[in-house]
């Protein structure tokens, strides 16, 4: 099962704008995700790496192309069923952790799940705000809680819909060292756990961490390393910007 | 749904008790306008009171009815306005957040219901306080009744239980209609607009608000066309309505309007705090239009029906000086008989009994019976100090001429006339004096018509002309034992006081309480506004600007756009007194405009004191968490 693909790209094509000023933000990208793998996708500004998230996440449409998640095109799909997508297959972590202010931490993760028509389980929700090690931090605001505390209720509450795919949007980006490194540990362990990860990032040390890195420039994959540390990743990143 | 609409209060209750007091005011104003108009019309004359002391009940009744209908119309007009464009803003502010409900898997259905559920909490809540508040209002408005005559001592609002029904009904409604579009377009949210920090700059101006819009203007247009071919009456009621649609029109266009003219006033020369400010007028058009709303309309409709209802004033005066051809009139508590007549030096005298009537108009089953005013004459004295009347010599016992109020029939038509319990029978219409502007009785009758022992006790006014080279002094000395004289102008001045008395309680019984609920308006829109921009504010200030010039910035803005506001309400109400002059020189033959200069002045300084004075204390309250603490509190 290691090498199932749940999401693919194929042939996945953006142009923003028309004329001579539009920009191809995804010039025809083919990529999968296997099961379980944690993908970091990296590249110069500009290079269309948030387009390539969007366009996988189906928070952007397609010019060209089609995006499976498992055995749906999700760029067939109305904006009802992707809202129904959002809050049962696919999960979002962004660097501005975008969590509803008013709501409690508890009530932030139980979100999705309230959305979907479900009254969650008291200890569904402490479960996943527990597996962020915030298991005590249930009643706060998020004003209550450092960027760190914040961006990890933010990973609960997109993992505690058990989502085949979790896209993270430079998730460090924010986050001061040691806060980004317990998140990157959070995914970590995820990703070991059997979550399928795709994470923007310009970071080198958070790229490392991923099992895969996937350079990006002008809309199309230019390379791509497995495995590597992050002075390689650092260094294929600069040659790219060169 | 329901906690999370709950949780939403309470953390924007600044956002939410601005719509509710607008439902609680909205609320008590159409409940207390209500409960008075059914009042008035179920009242009775007093037992043992004569026919026409009844039938003058009854004449009095129906004036009570028809200004508590107006005023219940605008109440109604307003709470639609202020309470939708209230609750549409308060959505418009919140798109980052409901943005981010549908990243989390949020379908625009779920958004719609959280909206609409949340109107109709709000709408609950409004009504809940807006019942007691009504009827506290009543009191106040049964006073002023009282106060401007047109209710009978003893006049009280009765109150009704199924008014609660009512108000709680008409206050979830209008929240929810409110919202309800808004809620639509807000549901349009696409989720990536969550991940945006400002939003992306959406559409403001639909085609529908275009259409609607230029709709209402061009119905302002079409009234101003149509006011002086509407006569008397008509063309006044026109040109009064002309300043209701402008103001209505031109807010729907200020998403474009507004910024377009504060763009017009010089506040980039205030140095970096101005350019500043015009650059938030013109970034965010929605808030900008919203927040001159209210002033649109409080300035467009108070101004507007001043400045006519002063104008026909003025007109009726004027046109009355031109009409009577008098030195003096005698004020008497009824008819003086042949003694003005035959007092040396009076060279003509023409003496003038108003009573109620009721008038039938239409035969058939067209029928229609409603309370009037005949005036009773001598014909042949009534041309003579009425130069202008025209041939009056058809009318004698039998027949009716046409008043200068006269509405619906004209000469050739048959009329039934009842006085008090005397049915005079259908009668021909035989002749008709000009419709006057300050309207007047609806019929002349001659005045052997009715008995003198049926006039016991109702007062009559005379015209006197005097004889040439008698001095004044000595008739009027002459005449006091009838009754008492004045000078034609001093008289025509209070008589057109009186006259309009209808149209200035309608003034300051809808426009004194609708404006001042269109100014908390204006008062909620400046809140609102800076309420939900801590973030914008602190992330100024981390620039460099001081608490103080952010403040002064803000309130800038506000003072801009409140201008802008009072220009396009002006403009509304220029467009009524555009009406007012054609009317007044079709209907009179010389253009009367009277614009109350001072109400002017008070109701524009009064506007942007208050914007002013909001503007500093709802920034001073967004500006008081330490910058960099707002910043860091993401969402």
């Amino acid at each position: 099962m290691q090498s199932e693909t749940v999401i693919a790209l194929e042939g996945v094509s953006r142009t923003y704008g028309a004329g001579p000023t539009a920009v191809r933000a995804a010039d025809g990208i083919d990529i999968g995700f296997r099961r379980g793998s944690w993908t970091a996708v990296m590249g110069p500004s500009g290079s269309g790496k948030s387009t390539l998230l969007h366009c996988a996440a189906g928070l952007e449409r397609v010019d060209a192309g089609r995006v499976m998640l498992g055995d749906t095109d999700i760029t067939t799909l109305d904006d009802d069923e992707l809202s129904e997508l959002r809050r049962t297959r696919i999960g979002f972590v962004f660097q501005s952790f975008n969590l509803v202010g008013a709501l409690t931490a508890e009530q932030n993760v139980a979100l999705p799940l309230r959305l979907a028509g479900r009254r969650p389980k008291r200890d569904e929700v402490r479960t996943a705000l527990a597996a962020v090690g915030l298991g005590e931090r249930a009643g706060h605001r998020p004003r209550e809680l450092s960027g760190g505390q914040q961006q990890r209720v933010a990973i609960a509450r997109a993992m505690v819909t058990r989502p085949e795919v979790l896209f993270a949007d430079e998730p460090t980006g924010a986050l001061d060292t040691s806060a980004a490194r317990d998140v990157l540990r959070l995914l970590r362990t995820s990703a070991d756990d059997g979550q399928t990860i795709v994470m923007v990032t310009h970071d080198p040390a958070a790229a490392a961490r991923a099992d895969a890195v996937v350079f990006l420039r002008d809309g199309r994959i230019v390379d791509r390393l497995a495995g590597a540390d992050v002075r390689a990743v650092a260094d294929r990143l600069v040659a790219l910007e060169a | 749904m329901l906690r999370l609409s709950w949780a939403g209060f309470r953390e924007r209750w600044t956002l939410f008790a601005g719509a509710v007091l607008t439902v609680c005011l909205g609320v008590a104003l159409v409940q207390s306008s209500l409960l008075l108009l059914i009042s008035a019309a179920a009242g009775s004359a007093p037992a043992g009171a004569t026919a026409l002391a009844r039938m003058r009940f009854d004449a009095s009744t129906e004036a009570a009815v028809a200004l508590l209908g107006v005023t219940l119309g605008f109440a109604a007009l307003l709470a639609v306005f202020i309470i939708s464009s209230t609750f549409a803003f308060t959505v418009e502010q919140r798109r980052r957040e409901l943005a981010l409900l549908r990243l989390v898997g949020g379908a625009r259905r779920q958004i719609r219901r959280l909206l609409l559920a949340e109107a109709t909490l709000l709408g609950l809540v409004g009504s809940a306080l807006g019942v007691p508040v009504g009827v506290g209002l009543m009191a106040v408005q049964t006073w002023l009744l009282h106060r401007l005559g047109f209710v009978p001592d003893g006049f009280t609002g009765r109150w009704q239980l199924w008014i609660v029904a009512v108000s709680v009904g008409t206050g979830v409604i209008l929240a929810v209609a409110g919202v309800s579009l808004a809620a639509r377009r807000a549901a349009r949210v696409r989720p990536l607009d969550a991940l945006r920090e400002t939003g992306e700059a959406t559409r403001v101006m639909t085609t529908a608000r275009w259409l609607t819009g230029l709709l209402f203007l061009a119905g302002a247009l079409t009234l101003i066309g149509l006011s002086p071919v509407g006569g008397a009456v008509g063309g006044q009621a026109m040109a009064m309505n002309v300043s209701v649609c402008a103001a209505i029109g031109l807010t729907l266009l200020g998403p474009s309007l507004v910024p377009a003219v504060a763009r017009l006033i010089p506040v980039r020369a205030a140095g970096v705090l101005g350019e500043l400010a015009a650059a938030n007028l013109r970034d965010d058009r929605r808030r900008t239009a919203s927040t001159a709303a209210p002033v649109i309309v409080l300035v467009g409709l108070l101004l507007g029906q001043a400045a006519a209802s002063s104008s026909f004033t003025a007109a009726g005066r004027q046109e009355q000086q031109r009409w009577i051809a008098a030195d003096l009139v005698i004020d008497a508590p009824q008819a003086p008989g042949d003694r003005v007549a035959a007092t040396p030096g009076v060279a003509g005298a023409s003496t003038e009994v108003e009573v109620p009537i009721a008038l039938t108009t239409g035969n058939g089953d067209l029928a229609y019976t409603r309370s009037a005013t005949a005036l009773l004459v001598d014909p042949v004295s009534y041309v003579r100090t009425h130069p202008g009347a025209g041939d009056l010599t058809a009318l004698r016992e039998g027949a009716v001429a046409a008043g200068p109020g006269a509405d619906g029939f004209s000469p050739g038509d048959t009329v039934g006339v009842r006085v008090g319990d005397r049915d005079l029978g259908p009668l021909p219409v035989v002749a008709a004096v000009p419709q006057a502007i300050g309207g007047g009785a609806t019929v002349l009758l001659p005045a052997e018509v009715v008995p003198e022992e049926q006039l016991a006790g109702v007062p009559s006014h005379t015209f006197v002309q005097l004889a040439p080279g008698v001095p004044r002094q000595q008739i009027v000395a002459a005449l006091t034992g009838v009754g008492t004289v004045s000078d034609l102008d001093a008289w025509l001045e209070r008589d057109s006081v009186a006259r309009t008395a209808t149209s200035t309680g309608v003034l300051i019984m809808v426009m004194g309480l609708g404006g001042l609920y269109a100014l908390i308006g204006v008062i909620n829109s400046v809140v609102v506004a800076g309420a939900t921009r801590p973030r914008e504010f602190a992330s100024v200030r981390v620039t460099g600007f001081t608490r103080g010039q952010v403040i002064r910035t803000a309130v800038l803005e506000s003072v801009v756009v409140t201008v802008a506001g009072l220009l396009l309400g002006l403009l509304a109400a220029a467009g009524t007194l555009v009406g007012v002059a054609a009317t007044t020189a079709a209907v009179t033959g010389a253009v009367t405009v009277d614009v109350p200069w001072l109400l002017v002045s008070a109701v524009v300084a009064g506007t942007l004191l208050v914007t002013a004075v909001t503007s500093t204390v709802a920034t001073r309250t967004a500006t008081r968490e330490h910058p960099v603490a707002v910043l860091g509190a993401r969402q």
